[in-house]
């Protein structure tokens, strides 16, 4: 998990930014996402450099991320599959059902 | 959105003077037919079985179809079919009323699976405690866990997961605000990890029962 020297979680709060844990730990998904910015991003990149606990949360979240992502699997257009849908597009746009095939 | 209300530019599926971005015929083939295998896998994550996927692609097509029309921007033309497959699966599970009511979201927000490993500590001689912990589960283990998670959640995971998807592409799916779009992918993935630990609690590897 990821080591950073620095204090554990709660030790010395005012060297850990202005974030507290619980709220650090609630913007980690986005974080792994890309999807925080500005203030936000810098808050918890500030906690993150203070608080050793928090970073092995967020490379334990990482890692999970990675690991449900590669156990989703492949997930191959079954044969057929694109020709019966053409059918029943032509079938819907000719104004019939199409269902009887 | 409730079930019956239109699908999106369904509105304008029988006004072809509309004057909107697609055409009728040809164009919706070409437009939304490269979308296919992306729906396809989207599908059969969200429902767990070919057969239901395969019907449940389908009837995003006809149904995009009905909406064509409707769509202004054809290069939004992904987005789009995934709102529709997405919300199929919505009204689906609400008329068989298979979906699991949203819990206690105090309680989820709270859970974290890293600590309970930590606290429980199911490999006493391991060095790598998390890292064996996850070690335990099959592919199939995943695929379920993803599949018991009501659908508020469920389907914005696996369009993280599956398809990368951007959060604002996730807004445009979801048809809901950037905020929460972020809640409901915190809570998911908190969601995921109580049904991970609920899998290896069945499995003996743990013991802590979660109410």
């Amino acid at each position: 998990m990821g080591v950073r020297p620095q204090a554990r979680a709660g030790e010395d709060m005012d060297t850990m930014s202005r974030l507290s844990c619980e709220r650090a730990v609630r913007q980690f998904f986005a974080y792994l996402d890309r999807a925080l910015s500005g203030e936000p991003l810098e808050a918890l990149e500030a906690h993150l450099e203070a608080c050793l606990d928090c970073c092995d949360k967020l490379q334990f979240s990482r890692q999970l991320d990675a690991f449900v992502k590669g156990r989703l699997g492949e997930a191959p257009l079954p044969e057929g599959v694109e020709a019966r849908i053409r059918r029943e597009i032509a079938a819907a746009q000719a104004g019939t059902s199409g269902s009887g095939e | 959105m409730q079930p019956g209300d239109a699908y999106p530019g369904t509105m304008s599926a029988a006004d072809p003077d509309r004057g909107s971005a697609s055409e009728p015929g040809r164009g919706f083939e070409e437009l939304t037919l490269p979308h296919l295998k992306s729906l396809y896998r989207l599908a059969i994550r969200l429902t767990g079985s070919a057969t239901s996927a395969e019907d449940l692609v389908q009837e995003t097509y006809l149904k995009a179809l009905q909406a064509f029309s409707g769509l202004r921007d054809p290069g939004r033309a992904r987005p789009w079919l995934f709102q529709i497959l997405s919300r199929l699966v919505t009204d689906r599970n609400r008329a068989d009323r298979r979906e699991v009511p949203i819990e206690d979201t105090h309680e989820l927000d709270r859970f974290s699976l890293y600590d309970r490993i930590a606290d429980e500590d199911p490999f006493p001689y391991s060095n790598r405690l998390h890292d064996d912990f996850l070690a335990q589960f099959q592919d199939e283990d995943v695929r379920r866990a993803l599949l018991g998670l009501p659908e508020v959640y469920r389907v914005p995971l696996v369009l993280v997961y599956a398809e990368e998807m951007s959060y604002r592409e996730l807004a445009e799916v979801l048809g809901c605000p950037l905020g929460t779009v972020m809640s409901r992918l915190y809570r998911g993935r908190k969601a995921l990890e109580r049904e991970l630990w609920e899998c290896a609690r069945k499995r003996g590897l743990v013991k802590t029962w979660i109410p």
